[in-house]
């Protein structure tokens, strides 16, 4: 509050002491006008000298009526003497005298005694000696009313004198007291003009000095700095500007930027200029700046600032910074993220299949004993009714007969073995502790063997084999693996095929792959059950009334994607065709 | 003091000749530094100087009256006087020294008429000295009021 009172305290005595001066200068000219006037007027009446010079000649007109009485002068002069008189009297009646006389109350004795004035001009012209004490009784009045006139004019003019001395003297001491006043306010004027003299060239030093402060900050700062006037064009362009563009001060100043360097006639710039001097502040980061010198651009952080003068913008000052290494870190940071992001996701992919990997080994444990009742029930049945033939005949059996029956329950136990180790192989590779062992292996002997058994295992049911030759029927499998879902694939047609009905097993190919179908005739599977067959625990529709476990679809698949293979269900016509897909053997290949 | 009856002078009248004038009607006498000494110039000679007609106030008097008679540059000139003063001395002996340079600086007319009526005796006749007063400020002031001598009969030039 106090910094807002100061200077108006500060102008208010001025003002006053001006005012102050005006007023006493106006009154005292004032004064001095009416003096100078009243010094004017009047100043010419000298009355005191006009009723002296009177008496003296109403007396000298006296004087020669006695010297004519006594015949010592003429009629000449005694005509003069009267003429002066008379003249005395005529001047006295004339314009300012007669009102003085009226002023003094006299003028009324100088009309009776003026009267008297024709009886004695006739006397003077007609003068005789005995005339004369007349003449001299008639002529002393006017000299005593002269003589009294003189008294009274004098005191008339004292008094007046007096008063008007008295009135000078009042007004020049009026004026004396206004020039002491215009004195002292002269002498505040005076004091407060050097104190504000002295102030102002403090305040223009302090000027100068922040102006030098300022011009050395900005010639002396990293940063690009630019000023632009309202008009748009360069007033200020520094040291640091000059080395980011490569254009000195010279060639920039009184320019517009855009004339300056093509990177300020991008729109961004351009756009952000404008708005910087209708008062809008905006930052741009790593704008690119092409230099001429190099190749790599420089990438630089722009920022707009309005310039403004009270609430007037008088233009727009542009910082810039090279901003090349921050955004080159920041490139790099980007490229690292991405980087790992990669990595993570790798790393995720791994986890994730080593998880997966663990839930099928433990649902493998899980369900082997089912497994085990499903896929080695066939294995058993085959051994047991070799044996249980064997032991029907007894003693009826010749020795090939012997020999062929207990054969066929070896090779049952051996499949079985072999199923035993394969699955327990599986277990171990669903656990990621073993890999297929895939080789190459011909397939018409997978198929053949596995057909063989089943008809032993089910005579009743007709199976027919259709072997394309055109090609080597060689694949890269696990043998074991693959008679395990053939054997599978087989033993579902005959489960769900009605009895009587041919199973067939072909065996074709094209150049990467051989496919095994095994068709038997049978209803179609419903669409939203093609599927569903192939998960572990589910079975089919149709499987109503039939022996199994569920499993034996969700292992050949299994095992078959296990050695790069497939297990599909392929649409059929007449029946349900389950193929198995094996990648053909390639030498090379591991 | 003057009396009539002492003024035993011959006036020659410079420009129309030398001539006796009428005893009676003398009415200016001049003396001290002039060619002849002393001139005493009657009424015709007075008349027969170029005329001069001034228009002024006077403080003795209200109103603006027209006065006539001759310049006092001219009769001095025509007197051919040398001096720097000149001592004007009335009927009753009023006497007022005069600088010449007043005469050079103003019209300063030696009067006698008034309103075109010739000044008198027992008025302020038969001479005034009459400044221009009303057209000059500087002599609106009591130094030149003195200098107005009416009644005027000598002129001393020193």
């Amino acid at each position: 509050m106090s910094r807002f009172v100061g200077p108006s305290i500060r102008l208010a005595l001025p003002l006053v002491a001006v005012l102050v001066f005006a007023i006493l200068l106006i009154f005292s000219l004032q004064r001095m006008f009416e003096v100078e006037r009243d010094m004017r007027v009047e100043a010419e009446q000298n009355m005191l000298w006009v009723f002296h010079q009177s008496e003296v000649t109403a007396l000298r007109l006296i004087e020669t009526v006695a010297l004519a009485e006594l015949g010592q002068t003429g009629p000449d002069e005694l005509a003069l003497r009267f003429d002066l008189l008379a003249s005395r009297v005529a001047l006295l009646n004339d314009g300012p005298q007669r009102r003085f006389l009226e002023h003094v109350g006299l003028d009324e004795d100088l009309d009776s005694l003026g009267a008297s004035l024709d009886r004695i001009a006739l006397n003077i012209e007609t003068f005789t000696p005995d005339q004369a004490t007349v003449l001299r009784q008639d002529l002393t009045p006017l000299a005593r009313f002269f003589g009294r006139a003189a008294n009274t004019s004098m005191i008339a003019e004292w008094d007046d004198l007096g008063g008007r001395l008295e009135t000078y003297r009042d007004q020049l001491g009026q004026i004396i007291l206004s020039l002491i006043g215009i004195m002292i306010a002269g002498g505040i004027l005076t004091v407060t003009l050097f104190a504000s003299l002295h102030q102002s060239r403090q305040k223009n030093r302090m000027l100068w000095r922040e102006r030098d402060f300022s011009g050395l900050l900005i010639s002396s700062s990293g940063e690009g700095i630019i000023a632009i006037d309202s008009a748009g064009e360069c007033t200020l362009w520094n040291g640091a500007i000059s080395s980011i563009v490569g254009i000195p001060a010279e060639k920039a100043l009184g320019r517009a930027p855009a004339d300056i360097a093509g990177f300020f006639d991008m729109s961004t710039i351009r756009q952000a200029l404008s708005e910087a001097l209708e008062g809008q502040t905006s930052s741009l980061s790593f704008q690119p700046f092409f230099s001429p010198d190099s190749e790599r651009p420089l990438y630089l952080d722009v920022s707009f600032f309005p310039m403004r003068n009270e609430a007037e913008i008088v233009g727009a000052i542009v910082f810039m910074h090279d901003a090349s290494d921050r955004y080159a870190a920041q490139q790099k940071d980007a490229q690292d993220r991405d980087r790992l992001e990669e990595l993570v996701a790798e790393r995720t992919q791994d986890l994730d299949s080593a998880l997966k990997r663990e839930r099928s080994a433990a649902d493998l444990y899980r369900n082997f004993a089912a497994m085990v009742s499903h896929q080695f029930r066939t294995p058993l049945a085959v051994a047991d009714s070799a044996l249980q033939r064997l032991i029907r005949r007894g003693p009826h059996a010749d020795i090939d007969e012997v020999a062929e029956r207990a054969g066929r329950a070896r090779n049952a136990i051996s499949g079985l073995t072999r199923l035993v180790d394969s699955t327990l192989d599986a277990a171990r590779l669903d656990a990621g502790q073993v890999g297929a062992r895939r080789t190459q292996y011909d397939l018409t002997e997978i198929i053949q063997a596995v057909c063989a058994r089943q008809r032993d295992a089910a005579p009743e049911r007709p199976i027919k084999i259709n072997l394309d030759t055109s090609a080597a029927p060689t694949a890269f499998c696990d043998p074991a693996h693959v008679e395990q879902v053939i054997e599978n694939l087989l033993s579902n047609a005959d489960k769900y095929a009605p009895a009587g009905t041919l199973v067939s097993v072909s065996l074709n190919g094209n150049a990467k792959n051989l496919f095994c179908d095994v068709h038997n005739i049978a209803a179609p599977i419903p669409a939203h059950d093609q599927e569903k067959i192939f998960e572990r625990n589910q079975r089919g529709a149709n499987s109503a009334g039939v022996a199994g476990t569920g499993i034996g679809l969700f292992m050949a698949r299994a095992l078959a994607r296990m050695q790069d293979g497939e297990v599909t269900l392929q649409p059929s016509k007449n029946g349900i065709t389950f193929r198995l897909t094996l990648p053909r053997y390639t030498p090379g290949a591991s | 003091m003057l009396k009539r009856a002492i003024g035993v002078i011959t006036c020659w009248l410079l420009f129309t000749g030398n001539a006796m004038a009428d005893e009676s009607d003398r009415i200016l006498e001049i003396t001290g530094l002039i060619t002849d000494g002393s001139v005493t110039l009657d009424r015709n000679a007075v008349h027969d100087f170029p005329l001069t007609t001034i228009e002024t106030s006077t403080v003795v008097t209200d109103g603006i009256h027209s006065f006539t008679g001759v310049l006092m540059r001219d009769l001095l000139e025509l007197l051919q006087s040398t001096g720097e003063t000149v001592t004007a001395i009335a009927l009753n002996e009023y006497a007022v020294d005069i600088p010449i340079t007043d005469f050079y600086d103003y019209d300063v007319v030696v009067a006698y008429k008034m309103d075109g009526e010739t000044l008198t005796r027992d008025d302020k006749g038969p001479l005034w000295i009459v400044y221009p007063r009303d057209d000059h400020q500087a002599l609106q002031d009591i130094r030149f009021d003195y200098r107005w001598v009416w009644q005027l009969y000598r002129l001393d030039i020193k």
